[in-house]
């Protein structure tokens, strides 16, 4: 800590100091041709000295410094054609703009990448990938549906919980040790119907960084990854459209100026149509049943003046499971967030981010006897400030303030009016969580570049609220309660001071080979009570408090990376170990849904991750995709778990190929293929059987998930068709897609039952004779050859 | 909520089953202790098996030389019990039955190895009456007549109920009939009437309920027992484990399976007769 904090010190020092010897730069903005929409992540480089690269930040503008004038400079952009400029002396009072001209048959190549090809080696992000939209759009997707979590599960090192979800399980880690982010604001279940869509409108989104390895200091509050995802600007010339027709839904995206160059917006629909063709069958008990999902999205951004802009953005998406007008299961999320961003100067700036995240789920049961309306709601409302200086030596240095308020609503359970049920209403959670962060990258020397951070955390536990004082002062299921605490609003109770240092650098080897090593501590303090391995929408999160603490996981990582044929090729190989410190996982039996007292079924123990992951990547051409291979393990040692032993989580997957390939055959015709292997679930099977109360039931070992499922592939393609549409202002593409081509039969569940009758699923109320029984294991499997058509517009 | 899931899973997209073989692992035979001690003589049992391999077709082994007595840990008095080849279970001695408000120890000696497991047989609920009434089909609900069962919870603590349903001199036994509450939801559930809605009688159906007061520990372990008949071992289930018994280890090595039942014992019988 103390070497960290020496390092930030002497590097802010230097870089002031060096900053102070009249260096001089030049500022500049970079844009589409078409629309004037800012491009981050171009890459601007002197053609004599492509090292000194720098990347425009999120809002196109860049700050380069200069050696000797004149010399050429190029900004080039994947996808657009680069623009080479010669710049002299002149260039250097005003600030500059360059505009980039998409390339005509780039357009639908696959680009997944780091923030540009020479970054992959020049910069120091390990586990750090930037996916662009058209990536994703690109890839073979279930049903049709593009989907941006899907797609990250492509990924090395990113494994997934079963077939079709959505939920990542990042370098060992569980599925809510992931923040996932829209323009800054969380979104706390981020899927549809029970996880199998994530709730991202392809057409929305301008793209997505994804930080598995060292998160940098400005972004905190989750363990193992972070899914930094950004709905995309408005353009400010012209009304534009896309939008598509699929199998599952359809969707539709309008974006264009509210006052010309001043101002943009841009609205993005989605809905499903299932419920539409239920309500067309001759059956009432199929008619009356409502199945969907609709989410809604839009930004509206401002260009107060040269130096501000402001934007707002929102996010709301509901899904809604009704059974014959008695049951009803219905979950939305309500995301916004306001971002305003100041150039202070040329080489200084502000960001503020202000947002609110709102997730409510509600179960309803009209019963005369057992009726029911139970509902709950969390939120998380923050704002996050940050100021970033450009200085010499291609060094940034970034401070910040960041302020979080949790709020878990109490469960909220009423009984119908002839209902035998007494009410349940439970105490609310809150949290309040301040954080400040300061980082900073440099050169040193032409080899070595440095970013070293730190983050600090002050998390208290706050009112309104009840604590619980245990006897013996453990909160355990018998545990008798001997006195509450009533806290007020605000009341600050249990604190948790925390630090997370962050550390990466970057040697280079030569100017395309470059090895680099990281060190990143992140505290987490809310997690989910769960010890099923997918998400559902009536999880429960538990904050940290005063018999919860938080969750902590530090990872080492390690890499060579290297680029090849001009950037074309890049290969990279990372090793990581984690470990994890307070994991939660549930007693046996524990009921935590409606509980005021969920401490009391928790238990907590440590974990610890590592792999090796192997990337192969080409970025341009005609035929582009990737190739990668994980090893990675996962333990878990829980005190009352496993007999107290270490063992593997379910997503424990050591092998893991993953390969995405793309060929533009022409500029109408195109195809996708992907392919996935991983080593099967780590899964619980039985050892015997044995009788009690008339049930035969399984016998199991001590050992938790001690058997594995089959190994599970798969191969997906598609075929995309675009039509005829040179100088035409309606574009439309077909795109024919098939998951699981070969038809594997990948398990989803194994039922241990019996075989009666040699029937597997057996009605023994049929009255038919039972001749034999036997026992037997089924096997569920889900989408074996599953064709997808969607057309695509654009006009 | 897994089996909400499912029914998307039918509507939506459709699954496909089969049965498969997989390789299991296999453990020594482990002992299964279920000891039943009610206020009920005629209901008293142990039944003691040894488990066997999953793909086993034959009988659990039943342990007929165990050694087996249930002690009253006030009085000390020890009711043994005799291993009955016509029940193929463990029978006391004299038909004895426990006494509301004892504490009771049950002891069995397997070999070398000594099992020991306590409860209180707690007074029970207060049981008014049953009534029943013919309802039409609704989606969650079978036409059919249902009862109704009235009475009052006057306990604080240890309010662990389950209900068995025997229609027509058959329990109904299968993993959806298992009727198991406590005070999650209030202590007044008998007041208004606690309908049991799950199931659907016919007319001239007779139908003896049970009701049963248990020990924490002894309800935990059927709550575990049913969570585990529902576990699929899929993704929306929590890693299967065997219940957690109440019963221990008190000298030698291993494990033992099954769970010791203390109970007070009500019942009462319905004759549904229709409406002329």
């Amino acid at each position: 800590m103390k070497f960290l904090t020496l390092l930030l010190s002497a590097m802010i020092i230097l870089n002031f100091s060096a900053f102070a010897q009249n260096e001089k730069f030049i500022s500049g903005l970079v844009l589409e041709v078409d629309g004037g929409t800012p491009l981050p992540g171009a890459n601007i480089y002197w053609e004599a000295e492509p090292q000194k690269g720098v990347v425009s930040d999120i809002d196109g503008n860049f700050l380069i410094e200069v050696s000797t004038l004149p010399a050429k400079l190029i900004i080039s952009y994947v996808g657009f054609t680069p623009s080479i400029r010669i710049m002299t002396v002149r260039d250097l009072e005003k600030p500059l703009k360059f505009y980039l001209k998409p390339e005509e048959l780039s357009l639908q190549e696959i680009i997944i990448r780091d923030t540009n090809p020479e970054q992959h080696v020049l910069g120091t992000e390990m586990g750090k990938s930037v996916v662009s939209m058209e990536t994703i759009k690109n890839i073979p997707a279930l049903f049709g549906e593009v989907d941006l979590l899907r797609s990250l599960q492509l990924l090395p090192g990113v494994q997934t919980a079963g077939e079709g979800t959505t939920g990542l399980f990042v370098r060992g880690g569980s599925a809510d040790q992931n923040l996932i982010q829209l323009d800054g604001a969380p979104v706390y279940n981020p899927s549809h119907f029970f996880g199998f869509f994530s709730v991202f409108n392809p057409d929305a989104l301008s793209g997505v960084e994804f930080y598995k390895g060292n998160i940098p200091a400005e972004l905190g509050g989750r363990v193992s990854s972070v899914v930094d995802v950004s709905l995309r600007e408005g353009n400010y010339q012209n009304i534009r459209g896309e939008g598509g027709i699929g199998t599952i839904s359809s969707r539709l995206t309008l974006d264009g100026p509210i006052v010309a160059d001043k101002s943009s917006f841009i609205i993005s629909g989605r809905r499903t149509y299932a419920d539409l063709f239920l309500r067309l069958s001759n059956n009432a008990n199929i008619r009356n049943n409502q199945l969907y999902f609709y989410d809604l999205s839009g930004k509206a951004t401002f260009k107060l003046s040269e130096k501000d802009k402001l934007s707002v953005s929102s996010y709301y998406g509901s899904d809604f499971l009704g059974i014959a007008n008695q049951f009803g299961l219905g979950w939305n999320n309500f995301v916004s967030s306001l971002n305003w961003s100041r150039n202070i100067s040329s080489t200084s700036f502000f960001d503020l981010n202000v947002y609110n995240s709102r997730y409510n789920y509600q179960v309803i049961f009209d019963d005369e006897g057992s009726g029911f309306n139970w509902n709950n709601t969390l939120s998380e409302t923050g704002a996050r400030m940050e100021w970033s200086w450009l200085l010499a030596n291609n060094s940034v240095i970034k401070a910040g303030y960041h302020t979080q308020f949790y709020h878990f609503s109490p469960i909220n359970l009423i009984p119908g009016p002839d209902s035998n049920f007494e009410s349940i209403n439970t105490n609310p959670r809150n949290g309040l969580q301040n954080n400040l962060f300061l980082s900073g990258t440099t050169d040193i020397g032409k080899r070595v570049k440095v970013e070293a951070g730190l983050r600090y955390a002050l998390y208290q536990e706050v009112g309104s609220g009840v604590i619980y004082q245990y006897a013996g002062g453990i909160p355990l299921p018998d545990s008798e309660i001997i006195d509450t605490l009533n806290l007020n609003r605000l009341q600050s109770a249990k604190v948790f001071h925390r630090f997370e240092p962050r550390f990466s650098m970057r040697y280079l080897l030569r100017d395309d080979l470059s090895v680099k090593a990281a060190f990143n501590r992140n505290h987490q303090f809310v997690q989910v009570a769960t010890n099923s391995s997918a998400g559902l929408p009536i999880d429960r999160w538990v904050p940290a408090g005063t018999y919860i603490d938080p969750l902590r996981g530090d990872q080492y990582s390690l890499g060579i990376f290297k680029n090849f044929g001009l950037d074309k090729w890049e290969v990279s190989a990372e090793t990581y170990y984690k470990d994890f410190r307070n994991v939660v996982d549930l007693r046996q039996g524990a009921s935590v849904l409606f509980t005021d007292n969920v401490e009391t079924e928790l238990l907590t123990g440590v974990g610890y991750a590592y792999g090796m992951e192997f990337l192969v990547r080409k970025n341009f051409g005609k035929t582009t995709g990737w190739l990668s291979y994980t090893y990675s393990r996962t333990w878990r040692k829980i005190e009352g778990i496993s007999g107290n032993d270490w063992y593997n989580p379910r997503f424990d997957r050591p092998h893991d190929v993953t390969l995405v390939f793309n060929h533009e055959f022409s500029k109408r015709w195109m195809a996708g293929l992907t392919f996935v292997y991983t080593t099967g679930q780590a899964v619980t099977f039985p050892v015997g059987t044995y009788e009690i109360d008339t049930q035969t039931l399984p016998l199991y070992g001590e050992q938790r998930n001690a058997d594995r499922f089959p190994d599970y592939h798969r191969m997906d393609a598609s075929v995309t068709w675009k039509g005829n549409d040179k100088g035409r202002k309606w574009r439309g593409s077909w795109n024919f897609s098939i998951y699981n081509l070969y038809g594997r039969k990948n398990p989803f569940t194994f039922q241990f039952t019996d075989i009666i009758n040699e029937q597997i699923n057996f009605d023994q109320g049929s009255g038919e004779e039972i001749t034999s029984r036997r026992p037997g294991v089924v096997m569920t499997y889900l989408f074996t050859f599953l064709p997808a058509l969607t057309y695509n517009f654009k006009f | 909520m897994r089996n909400i899931w499912f029914i998307i899973i039918g509507l939506l997209f459709g699954s496909c089953q089969e049965e498969i073989f997989l390789e299991l692992r296999t453990v020594d035979p482990t002992p299964a202790i279920e000891a039943i001690w009610t206020n009920n003589g005629n209901l008293n049992q142990v039944k003691i098996m040894y488990s066997k391999d999953y793909y086993d077709q034959d009988l659990n082994q039943i342990i007929e030389d165990a050694e087996v007595s249930i002690t009253n840990l006030r009085t000390g008095q020890e009711i043994g019990f005799r291993f009955s080849q016509q029940a193929r279970r463990y029978l006391p001695l004299n038909n004895f039955g426990g006494r509301i408000g004892e504490r009771y120890q049950l002891n069995v000696k397997i070999g070398e190895n000594e099992y020991i497991s306590e409860g209180t047989l707690l007074p029970p609920p207060i049981l008014d009456s049953v009534k029943y009434e013919f309802k039409e089909k609704r989606f969650f609900r079978e036409e059919g007549y249902y009862l109704t069962v009235y009475g009052k919870i006057p306990f604080e603590e240890e309010n662990n109920y389950r209900i068995r349903i025997i229609q027509n001199d058959t329990l109904k036994n299968s993993r959806f009939d298992y009727l198991l509450f406590d005070d999650s939801f209030g202590t007044s559930i008998l007041d208004k009437g606690f309908e049991l809605s799950g199931f659907p009688f016919a007319a001239n159906d007779r139908v003896r309920l049970e009701l049963y007061r248990l020990n924490t520990d002894a309800f935990n372990y059927l709550r575990q027992l049913v969570d585990l008949l529902f576990n699929d071992g899929g993704l929306f289930s929590p890693p299967p484990q065997n219940p957690k018994s109440n019963i221990r280890v008190k000298s030698g090595k291993g494990e033992v399976l099954g769970y010791f039942l203390v109970s007070p014992y009500l019942s009462e019988v319905v004759e549904i007769i229709p409406d002329e």
